[in-house]
């Protein structure tokens, strides 16, 4: 994580009824940066995805485990961290969705928007723990 | 998420209103699934927010109704949702109207 100026942690029960509250904390917490909607729509949904993923996929939905999050915010950029208690993933075995065999699947957008809204994501070796930043004035 | 659906010029009309999410996607599934509609226009107007679950739901009942010899269109999205489409490249798989008027025309 950056040395932000003001960071916060949350744990996270691994039950997708609580991805939308941990989203509505984390947006409020980023309240004071006045984000237009715009970005705003971007960093949440990129936090939802990666929240999801470490729900479902990374911790089976299993309510013993606990997804750890941390946001940090300076006045350059937010940086968002999701770290699931699963054995990890590779990102390199998810299909490529955009490409046209893959269109009508129903899975793996979620990776590929958090790529795509986010100025850097990036996943640890063992796959678990998923780094994002966006950067201000964007 | 508030629901509705109507006839319009022979197309069966889903009308969504607030958030399409991981909590709602089901809720629009299963809303879909009870109208069984060959000729479907999804209008997205008053959609605040959309994730990829409600995408894939979306994919879901384009395959649906293809799968039947019909087709889906979708109708009015905002820029924010409408630029997850071309992100995605649903916007190739969908029929992707300005208006409901317009995604009826199309369908019907």
């Amino acid at each position: 994580m950056i040395e932000s100026v003001t960071k916060k942690k949350f744990l996270v029960p691994s039950d997708l009824s609580e991805v939308q509250k941990v989203s509505a904390k984390v947006l409020a917490f980023l309240k004071p940066l006045d984000l237009s909607q715009a970005f705003l729509f971007d960093v949440r949904l990129c936090l939802e995805e990666a929240l999801i993923n470490a729900i479902k996929y990374g911790n089976s939905l299993r309510k013993d485990l606990k997804v750890a999050l941390e946001v940090g915010y300076d006045d350059t950029q937010v940086q968002i961290a999701v770290e699931d208690q699963g054995k990890g993933f590779d990102p390199k075995e998810l299909k490529i969705c955009t490409s046209e065999e893959n269109l009508l699947r129903t899975r793996g957008r979620g990776v590929y928007l958090i790529h795509q809204l986010m100025d850097r994501a990036k996943y640890n070796s063992r796959g678990n723990r998923l780094v994002m930043v966006k950067f201000l004035g964007k | 998420m508030d629901l509705k659906s109507f006839q319009q010029d022979g197309v069966t009309v889903f009308q969504v209103d607030g958030e399409i999410n991981i909590s709602t996607s089901p809720e629009l599934k299963k809303f879909f699934e009870k109208q069984p509609a060959k000729k479907v226009v999804v209008d997205l107007e008053r959609v605040t927010y959309i994730d990829s679950s409600g995408l894939a739901t979306l994919v879901e009942m384009l395959k649906k109704t293809k799968s039947q010899g019909g087709g889906l269109g979708l109708a009015a999205m905002s820029e924010k949702v409408k630029s997850l489409f071309e992100i995605t490249k649903l916007d190739k798989l969908f029929s992707i109207s300005q208006n409901k008027q317009e995604a009826v025309s199309k369908v019907k």
